[in-house]
């Protein structure tokens, strides 16, 4: 009896194709919702069920927060692919999972006790990891952990969309992403069906970005053990007789942080700091709300990168132009002490801060929905970072 | 021997204390308010300090899983109860040590409450906490909306803005009609007992929020703070400028900051003529991008009204022995 259900699950799963989508919490939580819907209807074009829904335990969403929004879709009754895949936080693996911010690849960490886990941790045999970036497969590939088995990476050129939640800055990334996804598994959801839906549900203009989604995106074959050795450990829950009577938490010691929660995978940019032009005004140190400067015996800041969430506040109080700057977080290999590198070698250390802040500055409107505009300065000369 | 309380006036960011009672790793929005309100009360009160927690985004943010972020004992409480709690914990130390079972000492109660948690629902509560001769602190941290349950609109929503309890329509533009409670001046006009009561801006002015909780703290009874936090979640703007709203809040006069110490008022900040137009706040937050120039007419028009007709200017809308309801 067992092993004929078992034999059945395995059937079931087969025909059941499973999408998600990796997205910044609120920042591109309409974006994912898009993405996943209009699948949805596209299939439902092809005669074939499926349904969409978000990750229940990301909720309640936090601005930046890596989160997950879901897409199934089968060749069988709306109760039987309800029944096999409705009551599930999320699925075991997915067919194609999309990332729509590529700062994401170097992990994903939602809550506390998920540990951080490899973007490409649900993709399963032959499935596609497919990122929205500005930056080839192979570049992505140094920060994802390997596989055993063989699968693919595909990039959809273009920036990471924060779209926004009440203002929905429409760039078309919704389109562009499903037309890619129509030439990788075109099993998913066929071309055709999304010219017929996309028109209808996210707007007539978006039929070129469809189309140019399906032709510009880069694919390329990950062979097993290709990929980096994956440096984070998965912790363990405790169990329900290993908590503590009333459900007692220990409480963190004078002067330390919370070690079972360092949230840096929320982070698409970090600060970086120039010490030398600091003027030690405390500032930044005094508006972060995640308490991760540190203060140093010669009255400067270091900054512990373990649990910067890359908000900008310091940046933005910061009085000195071109002393906090927020850079992509993708240009960085670990979250290594700033301030210790500066006192080893201080010319070193702004030449590296130099190198890394460049000489583009963004532009960020009030709402996020408006758009980020990209523009050049002269080095401390005019707007701040 | 414990550690002594210090309830110096805390002049410039220098003097700031460095320790940290409320540590970094909470899961908290990028840029988030309301994590500072966390920070500073924590910092101006000290380690001998029991907080207490209503659910609410500064509940489930800061036990993410069986973690917290806290230095100092904390305990969560129901979505109502942030006075009862208050109440109950300084009734319990003042007994426990009055029986000799623990030594003498001031020890700090502070129970937090968020806008549902605390305006709406736990009124009464704080009501009847607020009555009492006990040594408690309560704040409310007010972010005008139950962000925590995805952004619903509470009874501090301002009026016109977007949640999605009240999303704009294409026939209905508006769908917050109500007008913000004034929780703080309520509480001061209906309770005679409380020590001293205050509205504040965590971000702006700077220190001020740290030196109204020590005040609040050593004014020998019941007291209460109103906190506008700026919340980039509900609000839609970018999370780097929460600094710059509040002081946007402050400076067009939308939100007065003042404080009530044992029964007489104070503006503690006056936004210098002209105030900014409350437009230039207003259109900075994604969730007012629907409203029209009347719509800022309407709101500018409230916000005069509340600084040139009330008979304490921002606090209490009263005057000639009627009270003013505008429409």
């Amino acid at each position: 009896m067992g092993k004929i259900s078992t034999l059945l699950d395995e059937v079931a799963e087969a025909d059941i194709k499973n999408v998600e989508v990796n997205y910044r919490g609120i920042f591109q939580k309409t974006l994912a919702r898009k993405i996943c819907k209009t699948l949805v209807y596209a299939a439902k074009e092809e005669e074939r069920t499926g349904f969409s829904y978000g990750r229940y335990s990301d909720a309640p969403e936090r601005n930046g927060v890596p989160c997950k929004y879901f897409a199934v879709v089968a060749e069988m009754s709306e109760e039987d692919l309800e029944a096999e895949a409705g009551a599930k936080i999320e699925p075991n693996d997915v067919n194609v999972s999309i990332v729509v911010d590529d700062t994401m690849v170097k992990g994903v960490e939602p809550w506390g006790f998920s540990g951080i886990r490899p973007i490409n941790e649900k993709v399963k045999l032959g499935g596609t990891l497919l990122v929205v970036s500005e930056r080839s497969p192979l570049e992505l590939l140094k920060n994802v952990a390997k596989k055993d088995f063989p699968y693919k990476i595909a990039v959809v050129p273009g920036k990471h969309s924060f779209s926004g939640l009440w203002v929905y800055k429409d760039d078309f990334t919704d389109a562009r992403v499903l037309g890619a996804l129509a030439r990788i598994e075109p099993d998913i959801v066929g071309l055709e069906a999304l010219r017929k839906v996309v028109p209808e549900k996210l707007g007539a203009e978006k039929i070129d970005a469809l189309n140019d989604g399906y032709k510009s995106v880069i694919i390329k074959s990950i062979a097993p053990g290709e990929g980096i050795d994956w440096p984070y450990s998965i912790p363990t829950l405790p169990k329900w007789h290993e908590f503590k009577e009333g459900i007692v938490v220990k409480s963190v010691a004078r002067g330390g942080r919370n070690e079972d929660y360092k949230r840096f995978t929320t982070r698409t940019m970090r600060p970086v700091i120039r010490f030398d032009t600091c003027i030690k005004c405390d500032l930044c140190w005094y508006a972060c709300p995640d308490e991760c400067f540190d203060p140093t015996p010669d009255g400067l800041f270091d900054v512990n990168y373990n649990y910067c969430v890359g908000c900008g506040r310091c940046a933005e109080v910061c009085p000195v132009p071109n002393t906090i700057v927020m850079v992509d977080e993708l240009k960085f290999e670990n979250n290594d002490s700033p301030y210790h590198e500066y006192k080893k070698d201080k010319e070193a250390y702004i030449e590296w801060a130099d190198q890394k802040m460049g000489e583009k500055r963004v532009n960020y409107p009030f709402v996020t929905g408006t758009g980020l505009i990209e523009e050049n300065v002269k080095k401390n000369d005019g707007e701040k970072g | 021997m414990a550690e002594e309380i210090v309830f110096e006036k805390i002049k410039g960011i220098h003097k700031v204390p460095r320790e940290e009672f409320y540590s970094s790793g909470h899961r908290t929005c990028e840029g988030c308010e309301s994590a500072m309100v966390m920070r500073m009360f924590s910092k101006a009160s000290g380690p001998r300090t029991i907080a207490l927690g209503t659910t609410g985004c500064m509940y489930v943010a800061n036990t993410a899983y069986m973690t917290t972020p806290w230095v100092i004992p904390w305990m969560h409480t129901q979505l109502g109860a942030g006075g009862s709690a208050a109440l109950g914990t300084s009734a319990g130390l003042r007994a426990l040590m009055k029986k000799g079972k623990i030594p003498e000492e001031k020890i700090n109660t502070i129970a937090f409450c968020g806008d549902l948690g605390g305006a709406d629902m736990g009124l009464s509560a704080i009501s009847s906490a607020l009555q009492t001769d006990y040594d408690l602190l309560i704040i409310l941290y007010d972010n005008e909306s139950a962000a925590n349950t995805d952004i619903q609109a509470t009874g501090m929503t301002t009026w016109g803005a977007q949640t999605t309890f009240t999303p704009t329509g294409k026939v209905k533009r508006i769908m917050q009609t109500r007008w913000k409670k004034n929780v703080a001046g309520m509480l001061a006009a209906g309770h005679p007992n409380v020590k001293y009561i205050a509205t504040a801006i965590a971000s702006f002015p700077p220190i001020d929020l740290l030196n109204k909780v020590r005040k609040a703290l050593s004014a020998g009874g019941p007291a209460f703070i109103h906190t506008l936090d700026p919340c980039p979640k509900g609000w839609d703007y970018h999370p780097r400028y929460s600094d710059k709203l509040g002081e946007l809040a402050a400076r067009s006069g939308i939100f007065p900051l003042y404080e009530i110490d044992h029964g007489t008022a104070k503006l503690t900040y006056n936004p210098p003529k002209p105030r900014v137009p409350v437009k230039e706040y207003l259109e900075k937050q994604g969730r007012f991008a629907h409203l029209k120039d009347e719509d800022f007419q309407y709101i500018q028009q409230r916000v005069d009204s509340m600084w040139e007709d009330w008979e304490i200017p921002g606090i209490i809308p009263v005057r000639n022995g009627t009270i003013r309801s505008e429409k």
